[in-house]
């Protein structure tokens, strides 16, 4: 850690806010100008600013978990194919090798040097979520080839003109080019107006030695990170956590050592990879790590490379958390969303009060495809979350996406695009986890389909056998279940269903925190009121006999 | 004396201020009395004779009295509203509280999320079903009513909003539903989401019926009580009341819609700026203005071309979490678009855990207030690096009725900021001034992006208490070569109030392809709706025919989440052409996105028609007379600008004695009893014809960022 003391605290403190504004000005001028509504709609995509040493010191604000701190892991195998002193300005690499970059396909990572006055002096990046990346991705899925079209690292623009040899490769590869291309579009005028920008910055505050202020606000977020982590006694905590897997369960093995400023996790002890399509690249795995630990620690330091230095992530190789090629990636989020949960409980006793019981996480989602009534094939998704782990001092939000970050679209919406109706939307009785705290309420979905034509489920949902955890005292929150027509049916299945079918979703509820016998009455009588727990379950899990309430 | 007045009443957290205009010759007054709280109409009511006395003004000389308030927003925000139920359609009583179901804070794991305004016990779910098409699925069944009905009539419930799910394509049921309310229950206030706001999304038009239900019984109290006070002042005119869009409406209107008030305060202040936004663009042809109003927790903008805000169909109220966006209640009504920045004259300087400078979201407020208040604040806020930096007098500030202790100000400087990060008390006060504009400044640009709009193309006009004194370096940071400093920016609300039109915007949402368009049913439904319209705003107007009407589809391409508003002609609808509206369409979507996607189907989500009375002028080149005076100049005072790191002797200039054509070279500071004007070295200043200031900054040239 080396400290320069060339910069002033109000210099610094501008420049970066500048450079961080910079990224959201970018980031907006990519989703004005993009045609795909993950990058409209949900901000599935991030850009970043690396350094002339490729070390990422700011990134757009409103990205979501999977893209922290993978960027620099990319550029790194990108200039290996192309070494810096052969860029030139105008160049733009790209990659969507998901075990150099975000852990799937579908997330392209693209990169173009900064020059000023012909000196390379920073990386200007950005990753975007693209729906469709060939392929046939899914559930039963044995391979990454399976999965789709692989970019290799290769150059799309060449001194900023278009390499069509790798454009007529992708547009061959894919089912929907014009949607994907439009993106990427969009992505090379938003680098535009980003680097004017970066060099305007540089000007305007006469900073020569970019290198030199990125050293100042790496090192500023790594003393607060490490200044976070010393005050944490040494020592070595462990835990896991089940997953409901396919065939057979699946464990995470999570150990988080501390020494002095230091923290490492490691994840050995965790279930080989599977030939199923749940393995988690180690960046994704670092990436859900980290931000685990910047919760806990650091949540208000804008994002940098800086704060994760004090930190070291790793992952036997051939388990599901380091997968070796060819393992199937596409779904990784249903392994990912078990880091942050599978890390607080290890950090549980040290930290009670900066960590979440477990969510009732990975996030599910259910897809319909079928036909309109003209004939028209459609293909819908819908997200439903699960409840929110309790917190140290409060109960958790009912139905609150964690640790991904994904709204719910109107149910309106939804049924004016496709031939199903949503038959209720609503919160379950006791589905929060007992606690001091009491863990957030999980959601029951049913959907009644009204076609004439067939239509066909998927479905992929965890936390079915093992529900969400309490901590530190606190009792389990519920598990999720699926329904056809009032059966259950297994969690990952595709099941063609008819009209007036309905399907039924119960999501998983949250943990709780803390003894039931600390739970305040007050809260108790208030959430019988409310209906959030029954009266046999108050008896069960509270010992507390209602006086006067009926 | 047969002069005819009108007069704005712009009740705000600390003032209640008053702006009246002689119809006859144009003349303003103005007049500020503190806002009273506990029943806001006292404060009203003092402010009315106080300006009516000193004027020598006659009661019954006021033909028409224009109203907004915060009554509406603070109700919400302090959760002091009636007790309200709810009626939702079966399986959905729970949607207000699950809400987007998304995290607003990536990183914070304890994110607050608005308690529901209707507790779980009283929402209420009644078997029915209507489809998207707006055919009934279910039929309403009414025995279920009655029985909601009995539940609430031995509750102490004031009122009951009720929303079903597509009511917006057929509101059949909830006025089913109301009329069996009404019948079981006659004392009891009953919303209905078809008639609050008939938008498609269950969360956010439930969530707007609530807030309006929720605000309803008190709103009316308060207004009864006010006009109650006008009569016996010898006040015979109506009220009216100012909305968040911009129009005004009589205060039976107000009484049914009140959410539609949540924002009438900045939104006057905006159709203020508007209305000199006019006026400069005819005299020297400039066209777009950002509205830049800073007070002292919250500053806000908003984009103005040719004189028209930039408008939107949704607002978020009651922020609970640094004032995330996000972290309120989501309402759908017309407003006036203006982004708000959680910082302002009271807002705290601190150190994060990074040593860096950081100002806010955390404010003094009034009590104790910053460190130069006196009154026991040891926070250092950017009122008080202003006082160092010499922007302020401390012996003038509001007009000399508060002194302000500069020790103080420097004291709490050097303990919370210049101290632990070895710097000057000067270079501390700069650094927080250059900080908190930094973030503003930010704002405005990516608002602009968001917009598709190019910053560099604006002026600014500054108004509220801290605004005129940022202005110009904010200006300075976004490349923007002129300000534009109007007189009375204090009360630029209640000036606005008086330059709005009597309008109202009705909506009417169900998703229909634009190729099904059907014209006959559209032309009868767009017909109903400026019936509405008209019914509400011709009321009290002196020619029925003088209404303006502007048709609004928002429109966007099929499975996209994103609409743009496209004003139809009403000559379209007549030759139901659909290529004429698809090409509208792709006219703004083009400009918005830059690009247009010729082979995706396009769909209208919903339609709004505004139905406007005419505008009402005030020559601001009349409206106020220059005070012929020798002695506008003050002195001079040592000021920092952060150029060569020292003072600069500056002059100070009285800006109520300034003349017309007057002209400043250099740095200068304009002292008015509710602001300062802070003009950096470099700039040329020059009174205009209607004793505006207008500031020419010195800019680089910045064609090539565009």
């Amino acid at each position: 850690m080396t400290k320069t003391k060339k910069f002033s605290a109000l210099q610094v403190g501008i420049v970066w806010q500048r450079l961080n504004g910079l990224l959201d000005e970018t980031a907006h001028v990519f989703v004005r100008t993009s045609f795909s509504s993950v990058v409209r709609d949900n901000w599935d995509f991030a850009v970043c600013l690396m350094d002339s040493n490729g070390r990422l010191f700011a990134q757009s604000s409103r990205s979501i978990p999977s893209f922290i701190g993978s960027m620099p892991r990319t550029l790194k195998i990108m200039l290996k194919r192309f070494p810096k002193e052969t860029l030139s300005p105008g160049d733009v690499m790209i990659s969507n090798d998901g075990y150099y970059g975000t852990g799937h396909l579908n997330d392209i990572t693209m990169i173009r040097p900064v020059f000023r006055d012909g000196k390379l002096i920073a990386f200007l990046g950005s990753v975007f979520h693209s729906v469709d990346i060939g392929g046939a991705p899914s559930v039963t899925a044995r391979d990454s080839f399976e999965e789709g079209l692989t970019i290799p690292v290769s150059k799309i623009l060449i001194k900023g003109i278009r390499n069509e040899d790798v454009i007529a490769f992708m547009t061959d590869n894919l089912r929907a080019p014009e949607e994907t291309f439009g993106d990427i579009g969009a992505q090379f005028s938003a680098y535009e107006l980003g680097i004017k920008r970066l060099i305007k910055i540089l000007d305007d505050e006469q900073i020569d030695d970019l290198d030199m202020l990125v050293e100042e606000i790496l090192g500023r977020s790594e003393v607060a990170m490490r200044n976070a982590i010393s005050a944490i006694p040494d020592g070595i905590y462990s835990d896991e956590i089940m997953l409901d897997g396919f065939d057979e369960p699946l464990k995470i093995c999570c150990e988080v050592s501390i020494s002095g400023s230091d923290l490492s996790v490691d994840f050995s002890g965790t279930s080989e990879q599977i030939n199923r399509p749940v393995n988690s690249v180690l960046n994704y795995t670092i990436a859900y790590s980290a931000y685990a630990i910047k919760c806990a620690f650091d949540p208000y330091t804008p994002n940098n490379e800086g704060s994760f230095r004090p930190i070291t992530i790793t992952a036997p190789e051939g388990s599901l958390l380091n997968p070796l090629r060819p393992a199937p990636v596409w779904a990784r989020h249903l392994t990912g969303h078990y880091l942050p949960p599978v890390i607080f409980s290890a950090l549980a006793k040290l930290i009670p009060d900066r960590i979440i019981a477990d969510c009732g996480s990975p996030v599910w989602n259910v897809y319909f495809s079928g036909k309109l009534d003209d004939g028209q094939r459609f293909i819908k998704m819908f997200f439903m979350n699960g409840g929110h782990g309790a917190r140290p001092h409060e109960d958790g939000p009912a139905c609150l996406s964690f640790p991904s970050n994904i709204a719910t679209v109107p149910l309106e919406q939804f049924e004016n695009s496709v031939p199903i109706l949503i038959m209720e939307k609503s919160l379950i009785a006791d589905s929060g986890g007992a606690g001091e705290f009491r863990g957030g309420q999980a959601q029951r979905l049913s959907f009644k389909i009204i076609s004439k034509h067939p239509v066909t489920m998927t479905i992929r949902h965890e936390r079915v056998k093992y529900p969400p955890r309490g901590l530190l005292g606190g009792k389990d929150g519920s598990a999720g279940c699926d329904y056809l027509n009032g059966k259950i049916i297994p969690a990952k299945s595709r099941v063609e269903l008819k009209n007036n079918d309905v399907v039924t979703f119960d999501t998983a509820g949250g943990g709780g925190i803390g003894s039931p016998e600390n739970r305040s009455e007050k809260k108790i009588i208030q959430d019988l009121k409310s209906g959030a727990v029954t009266k046999e379950a108050v008896k069960r899990d509270y010992a507390f006999i209602e006086k006067g309430v009926s | 004396m047969s002069d005819n007045y009108r007069l704005g009443v712009d009740i705000g957290g600390t003032f209640t201020d008053l702006v009246m205009v002689n119809d006859n010759n144009g003349r303003l007054f103005d007049e500020k009395v503190l806002t009273t709280p506990d029943d806001p109409s006292l404060g009203v009511i003092e402010g009315v004779k106080n300006i009516l006395e000193k004027n020598n003004v006659q009661a019954s000389k006021l033909k028409h009295i224009i109203h907004g308030t915060t009554l509406v927003a603070n109700a919400i925000i302090e959760r002091r509203g009636s007790k309200v139920a709810l009626i939702t359609s079966q399986g959905f009583r729970d949607i207000q509280e699950i809400g987007t179901e998304s995290r607003y804070d990536t990183y914070d794991l304890f994110m607050k999320i608005p308690a529901p305004l209707v507790t779980r016990q009283w929402r209420f779910e009644v078997p029915e079903r209507i489809g998207p098409d707006g055919q009934v699925i279910t039929k309403l069944d009414e025995s279920s009513v009655v029985n909601v009905a009995r539940a609430i009539a031995s509750s102490d419930i004031d009122a009951v909003a009720v929303s079903l799910i597509h009511s917006y394509q057929n509101p059949v049921h909830e006025r089913q539903i109301r009329e069996i309310l009404q019948r079981e229950l006659p004392d009891i206030i009953v919303c209905i989401s078809s008639d609050v706001m008939a938008e498609i999304g269950e969360y956010e038009r439930t969530s707007t019926t609530i807030c309006n239900a929720y605000v309803l019984p008190t709103f009316t109290r308060y207004l009864a009580r006010l006009t109650r006070s006008l009569h016996d002042l010898g006040v015979g005119r109506d009220l009216y009341l100012m909305l968040s869009d911009g129009g005004t409406v009589h205060e039976s209107t107000a009484a049914i819609y009140p959410i539609r008030l949540v924002q009438s305060g900045p939104a006057g202040g905006v159709q203020a700026a508007a209305a000199i936004n006019k006026v400069i663009t005819n005299n020297d042809n400039q066209g777009n203005i950002l509205c830049f109003d800073m007070g002292g927790t919250t500053a806000k903008a908003c984009l103005v071309e040719n004189g028209k805000p930039m408008h939107a169909n949704e607002f978020e109220v009651a922020r609970i979490f640094r004032g995330k966006k996000g972290s309120g209640i989501p309402l759908k009504i017309p407003v006036i678009e203006m982004i708000e920045i959680g910082a302002g004259g009271g807002s705290i300087a601190h150190l994060d855990n990074l040593g860096l400078i950081q100002v806010g979201p955390e404010s003094a407020s009034a009590d104790p207030g910053p460190a130069c208040y006196g009154m026991g604040g040891l926070n250092a806020t950017v009122t008080d690096a202003d006082l160092i930096l010499g922007y302020l007098d401390a012996n003038n500030f509001l007009g000399g009725d508060m002194q302000l202790d500069v020790e103080a100000s420097k004291t709490a400087v050097k303990n919370t900021i210049a101290d632990p990060l070895g710097l000057s008390v000067v270079d501390a006060a700069w650094a927080i001034h250059e900080t908190v504009n930094e973030s503003m400044a930010q704002a405005a640009a990516i608002h602009a992006l968001e917009k598709a709009k190019r910053i560099t193309d604006y002026s600014m006009i500054p108004i509220g208490g801290a605004g005129p004194v940022h202005a110009c370096n904010i200006a300075l940071k976004l490349n923007l070569s002129t300000l534009i400093c109007p007189p009375g920016a204090g009360v630029a609300s209640a000036l606005g109030f008086l330059v709005s039109p009597t309008s109202f915007t009705t909506l009417q949402g169900g998703v229909v392809s634009l190729s099904q368009l059907n014209f006959k049913t559209l032309k009868k439904q767009i017909l109903e709706m400026e019936e509405q319209g008209r019914n509400l705003i011709t009321e009290a107007m002196e020619s029925k025919d003088d209404v303006d009407v502007e048709i609004l589809a928002s429109m966007r391409y099929i499975g996209q989440g994103y609409n743009v508003e496209v004003e139809i002609p009403k000559s379209v609808l007549s030759s139901q052409n659909i290529s004429e509206i698809q090409q509208l369409f792709e006219v703004v979507y083009l400009t918005q996105f830059g690009r247009i996607e010729s082979h995706m189907a396009i769909e209208i989500v919903s339609w709004r028609v505004v139905t406007s009375g005419p505008t009402p002028t005030i020559d601001l080149a009349k409206a106020r007379v220059g005070v012929q005076s020798d002695n506008y100049k003050k002195g001079e005072r040592q000021v920092y600008f952060g150029c060569k790191n020292d003072f600069i002797s500056t002059p100070i200039y009285e800006r109520s004695k300034l003349e017309i054509g007057q002209k400043f070279e250099g740095s200068a500071i304009f002292e008015e009893r509710e602001s300062t004007i802070v003009v950096p070295p470099r700039s040329n200043s020059y009174v205009d014809k209607a004793l505006n200031l207008i500031i020419n900054l010195p800019i680089k040239d910045e064609a090539e960022l565009s």
